[in-house]
């Protein structure tokens, strides 16, 4: 079975996926893109249901500062959303590098390329 | 809820930019046969009429109750194939375009098993995703005819004029006293030989004559938000310590300073107006006045806080011209190092005989690209070129005996400016194109300053060019306001504010209702900028006239059987749009601008996003989780 | 009394489609009048587009779906403005719709007309490069994608007649003289491309087929490259005209027909930098061992994003050659450029597999005439308010947009489109109904 990624992107990182087309940069196509408006609307237990259905890491891309609905307070927000994924999965024994969150800017391709390269690197081929 | 169960699938080829990279057949093979699934296929354009066409059939023979479309971003063509599903018949919410340009062919070339694969994990989740979609209707919002422009110069000046002649009320802000910008400091303008002031007298001219332009002069934004339809800005109106006084009152003034209208190339009064502008009241500069009585002043005024209502907001707030830094080129270092504007302004004010500093200037050196083309601004500021050779070619105009040198990179005289490119040739303009990694050093010597440059027209000969003046023609660099963080308005890679797209939206921002004008999007001259600043108000006008705008219906959903008014959203909501009435959690759907924070903490899975509820996404991640 | 209409488009280009759509979705009436049988202009023939290359069809294909299906938008294609009159507050405009031998409302696009059809000839939308028929449906994208009969290349034998389900063709329809009533005219005229055969010493001659000294078809130009990248290309693959060979080493010639007053044109075209830069690095994504040459004067890498794209392509490994070339000679086939390197003085000789000659745009002063604005020396309509409202011409009520004014790239003229839209709305609800 083909190891998966599981993005959700958030409105700018949603864009930054754009970009990186538009760039033809590549990354890993072993990657499946679920598109939110914004990354405070993940419930912690959505992120641990990804890994019990298969994915074997999560990567939420969140909009950072650049939030086009609240600007910095996603930050927090989101990180909040996240330390509790991180709860669970220590809970169900998932290692906790397996979940990445960063904040994507709508030009801020490096930011997906590196990422998804660590989170390959973390799952092996 | 019941699932749905004749879903139409069309993945799009884009004419190869797809299907050369993923292999759509094989997509479509993947997914025709899942339960909710009723057909699927694939077209070469599925954006075309004809693909559209394909799709509203379906939705009629076939009686569809979902559509899946995979192609392009969502950004570009979501519109275009909702529009597609309403005109059939099917409620355009249950229509998902989901991306496979950008997302898989475009950044898997290298592999096209990998796209293939991927493409068809993106279509999954948009089946699973439409399997569970609800009918939406689009929130319809009352626009009334009135906007907020933010800044004053030219771009703020056409865009006010437009709007005000289409029947809107303007509120036009203005952070510095006076109307105009920075336009009526240039000494001609290409391409039609008027002087700044003069064009910029022409607009203010017109602005005086619609009363529905409220204008606020010296004006700091306070705050500023909301959304399309329902914008309101806070402004703090400055006093200007005065009323309308004489010029003789004003000569009185015992106090001078350097006057930055004309980069202290001459003096103002502490009380001062400017001749070509608005309003014609002057005011009072409070950290030069030494509040000696002479102006018949007023000190009591007290900063007015006034609030305005906008349905929408452009935003004009233009440039300012790169500052070199200490030593760059010899600027501040050497005595005749002098930037562009500064020179534009020393033109319009000498007569007879162009002196700089007291000393007669004969020769000048115009060196190109300072701020621009580099590491730390990796951009063409476009509008240098054609005004450093304009301001070349006014200075010989007006002064006998100028030599000019140009110390060049390329000469990006665009379109019909090639005719000053070609004016400065004939007026015999030694043309010098220079390496940008061995840049010409500026030098002072004795009377004179020098110009050490390699030229590589000539095979990279070392020149040594001696002049009185050196002009740094300056990049453009954006304007910032406090504003932009207020409005959260993206910005692009270079500075400047970021439009949706080039071509398809260029004046548009990511926050609905928030519209570019002018130079705060990017480098432009006069005539890009009024145009953009125009194009700006078409788009605005298909609001405003029209008088409604249609707003995309994702909000929050509460579900008042599972809430327990536990009020864990109400904090949590960033606009307040969350209350609690009668033990539960009600939205203000005029509030909610669906970000969907709420849904995040609701400890009893109460609330939902609309478009985005959560058995939704479930129901997507185990659509390829188990693959 | 005749139809009567907000305000008339013409020119069924980007701008006049931009232009269009914008003054639709503010609630006006609009006829938009193109001179070809389908809207697009020369944007839907392009390939991608700089500096985000989305390729120009994703773009302008559901432009023109959105305007051929917009409720306040009716279309006339194959019809042009022969003249205009002002009366009061309103213009009067006659306007010939030229027939195309073939009943619109009853023509489905099957395309049965065109495989009937037995007459071969070079296909205008594709330069050339490929066959068309004399019974031909535009292109494939054509809105309204409807066929038409090309009466000069026709040889009456009846087929595409007989072919047709819905007996739409008609051999004796007739040009037909409409006349309308509108408030406010739009101009999106566009522009025309340069010759290239004008620029004797580059050997272009249009003659795709036969090598022989003097003419050498695999000496082309930026259009035609256009449709050779374009992801719908002529022959499915990026290959010379000459022989079908992929070539490997393939140059542009920048300025042809631009800058130059040996043939007229001593204006720049502001397009041919950016879009020979973008060529180029679409040929070494098609062709990736090949290598690109870039023959300039100046880099005009103006645009927003431009010159980080220019960087981006430099750093790719094209080589920019500063030089004028002389001459473009052929050997064994190949085309030869003789070039002095400015910034060496040597003068240069390689050859190569083919040439892009990077043509510039001119003026397209034939399709505005009948509308009696004022136009600048070199043919363009003029601005006589360009520095604070260049949407405006000099007669009232008349507005202009796009490359109709001077050459310029697509965002540019987006920007104008909806200027010149702007300014119309404002002036019509001056006037009021």
């Amino acid at each position: 079975m083909t190891r998966k990624i599981l993005i959700f992107a958030a409105d700018m990182a949603y864009r930054a996926l754009d970009q990186a087309g538009l760039l033809h940069v590549h990354y890993s196509p072993n990657t499946v893109i679920i598109r939110i408006p914004c990354a405070s609307m993940l419930r912690p237990d959505l992120i641990l249901h990804a890994f019990q259905s298969g994915f074997d890491a999560v990567f939420v891309a969140s909009s950072g500062p650049d939030c086009p609905f609240m600007g910095q307070e996603c930050v927090g927000k989101t990180a909040k959303r996240i330390e509790k994924a991180y709860e669970l999965l220590d809970e169900h024994g998932i290692d906790r590098n397996r979940l990445v969150v960063a904040g994507v800017c709508s030009t801020c391709v490096e930011t997906i390329l590196g990422t998804v390269e660590r989170l390959e690197e973390v799952v092996g081929e | 809820m019941t699932e749905r169960t004749k879903i139409g699938v069309y993945v799009c080829h884009c004419g190869g930019n797809i299907s050369d990279y993923v292999d759509v057949e094989k997509v479509v093979d993947s997914v025709k046969d899942l339960p909710n699934v009723a057909v699927a296929r694939h077209f070469v354009f599925m954006c075309s009429e004809a693909g559209q066409q394909l799709i509203k059939d379906d939705i009629k023979n076939l009686g569809l109750d979902g559509v899946v479309v995979a192609s392009c971003s969502p950004h570009l063509h979501e519109k275009t194939f909702r529009d597609a599903a309403k005109a059939a018949g099917l409620n355009p919410y249950l229509l998902e375009h989901v991306c496979i340009r950008e997302h898989s062919s475009w950044v898997h070339s290298d592999n096209r098993e990998g796209a293939t694969r991927k493409a068809t994990w993106i279509v999954k989740t948009a089946i699973a995703k439409i399997s569970l979609a609800r009918e939406l209707q689009p929130i319809r919002l009352d626009v009334e005819r009135e906007a907020i422009v933010i800044g004053g110069g030219i771009a703020g000046l056409r865009c006010a004029i437009d709007l005000a002649r289409a029947g809107s009320t303007v509120h036009l802000i203005e952070s510095s006293p006076f109307l105009g910008g920075r336009v009526p400091q240039i000494y001609k303008l290409y391409p039609s030989g008027k002087s700044g002031c003069e064009i910029v007298e022409e607009l203010i001219d017109e602005i005086k004559r619609y009363p529905n332009i409220k204008i606020y002069t010296n004006a700091e934004i306070l705050s500023a938000g909301g959304a399309i339809g329902d914008f309101k800005v806070t402004v703090k109106v400055n006093p200007r310590y005065v009323g309308k006084v004489s010029d003789d009152v004003i000569a009185k003034c015992p106090v001078e300073v350097p006057d930055e209208f004309n980069y202290g190339l001459t003096k103002r009064k502490a009380i001062y107006k400017r001749e070509h502008s608005y309003p014609d009241i002057p005011v009072i500069d409070m950290d030069a006045c030494t509040k000696c009585g002479e102006c018949n002043p007023d000190f009591d005024q007290q900063p007015q806080t006034i609030e305005l209502k906008g349905s929408l907001i452009v935003l004009a707030t233009g440039f300012k011209p790169y500052e070199p830094e200490e030593g760059e080129f010899g600027y501040k270092v050497h005595d005749g190092v002098i930037t562009l504007p500064v020179f534009e302004r020393l033109l319009a004010l000498s007569d007879g005989k162009l002196e700089y500093n007291g000393k007669e200037v004969r020769d000048i050196a115009f060196i190109y690209c300072v701020g621009s083309r580099n590491e730390e601004h990796e951009y063409c500021s476009r509008y240098c070129c054609v005004a450093t050779l304009n301001a070349s070619l006014g200075a010989l105009e007006k002064f006998d005996g100028l030599r000019a040198y140009h110390i060049y990179r390329d000469i990006r005289a665009y379109g019909k400016y090639e005719t000053y490119y070609e004016e400065a040739g004939k007026k015999k303009m030694l043309f010098i194109k220079y390496d940008p990694e061995e840049p010409p050093v500026v030098e002072k010597s004795g009377n004179k300053l020098i110009v050490r440059v390699k030229d590589l027209l000539t095979a990279g000969e070392e020149l040594e060019v001696p002049v009185d003046l050196v002009v740094l023609s300056v990049g453009m660099l954006p304007e910032m306001s406090e504003v932009f963080t207020m409005l959260r308005v993206p910005f692009s890679r270079d500075g400047f504010l970021q439009e949706v797209h080039p071509k398809l939206r260029p004046v548009e921002t990511a926050i609905g209702g928030v519209l570019l004008a002018g130079a705060c999007q990017g480098p432009k001259d006069t005539v890009e900028a009024t145009a953009s600043a125009s194009a700006a108000v078409a788009k605005a006008d298909t609001y405003l006239v029209k008088g409604y705008a249609e707003l995309e219906p994702f909000i929050a959903e509460i579900d008042p059987e599972k809430c327990d008014g536990c009020e864990e959203c109400v904090g949590e909501c960033p606009t307040s749009a969350i209350s609690i009435k009668d033990g539960k959690a009600v939205v203000n759907e005029a509030l909610c601008k669906g970000c969907g924070a709420c849904g995040g903490v609701c400890p009893t899975k109460a609330i939902n996003l609309r478009g985005y509820y959560y058995d939704q996404l479930e129901k997507m991640i185990d659509s390829v989780g188990g693959d | 009394m005749p139809e009567g209409y907000d305000a008339l488009v013409v020119g069924g280009g980007i701008a006049g489609m931009e232009a269009s759509l914008t003054l639709g979705d503010a609630g006006f009436d609009v006829l938009l009048v193109e001179k070809e049988p389908s809207i697009g202009g020369h944007m839907i023939q392009l390939s991608k587009v700089f500096p985000t290359t989305d390729c120009a069809g994703c773009i302008t294909t559901p432009k023109m779906a959105a305007t051929g299906k917009h409720p306040k938008i009716k279309l006339l294609t194959y019809s042009e403005v022969e003249g205009i009159e002002k009366t009061g507050k309103k213009f009067r405009v006659r306007i010939l719709k030229k027939p195309r031998y073939v009943d619109e409302n009853a023509c489905i696009g099957c395309g049965r007309c065109e495989q009937a059809c037995p007459v071969l000839i070079p296909k205008e939308w594709e330069y050339g490069l490929i066959g068309r028929k004399a019974a031909y449906i535009p292109f494939e994208m054509a809105t309204p994608k409807k066929a038409l009969i090309d009466l000069d290349n026709c040889i009456m034998c009846g087929r595409c007649e007989r072919a047709c389900p819905k007996e739409a063709i008609n051999f004796l329809q007739e040009p037909e003289e409409i006349e309308v009533e509108v408030k406010a005219v739009i101009i999106a005229t566009g522009y025309n491309l340069f010759s290239p055969e004008k620029k004797k010493e580059y050997g272009y001659t249009g003659n795709l087929t036969v090598i022989h000294t003097s003419a050498n078809p695999n000496i082309i130009h930026g259009m035609q490259m256009e449709r050779l990248l374009a992801p719908s290309r002529p022959y499915h693959a990026l290959v010379r005209p000459g022989d079908g060979k992929v070539p490997e080493r393939v140059a542009w010639v920048l300025c042809t027909g631009s800058r130059d007053k040996s043939v007229g044109n001593p204006l720049c075209s502001r397009v041919c930098c950016m879009y020979s830069i973008k060529q180029a690095l679409l040929y070494s994504s098609a062709v990736p061992f090949g290598e690109a040459a870039i023959y300039y004067m100046d880099i005009r890498a103006f645009g927003k994003g431009f010159e980080e794209f220019y960087n981006m392509v430099r750093e790719l490994g094209v080589e920019f050659i500063k030089g004028k070339v002389a001459k473009i000679e052929s050997r064994n086939g190949n085309p030869v450029i003789i070039a002095e390197n400015t910034e060496t003085g040597e003068i240069m000789e390689e050859e190569y597999d083919m040439v892009v000659l990077a043509i510039g745009l001119l003026s397209n002063p034939e399709a505005v005439k009948a509308l009696g604005v004022e136009l600048d020396q070199y043919g363009f309509v003029a601005q006589p308010q360009e520095n604070s409202n260049p949407a405006v011409t000099d007669k009232e009520g008349i507005f202009v947009a796009g490359t109709a004014t001077c050459p310029k790239d697509i965002p540019d003229t987006v920007a104008e489109a909806s200027a010149a839209a702007a300014q119309c709305i404002a002036y019509l609800e001056e006037v009021g109904s």
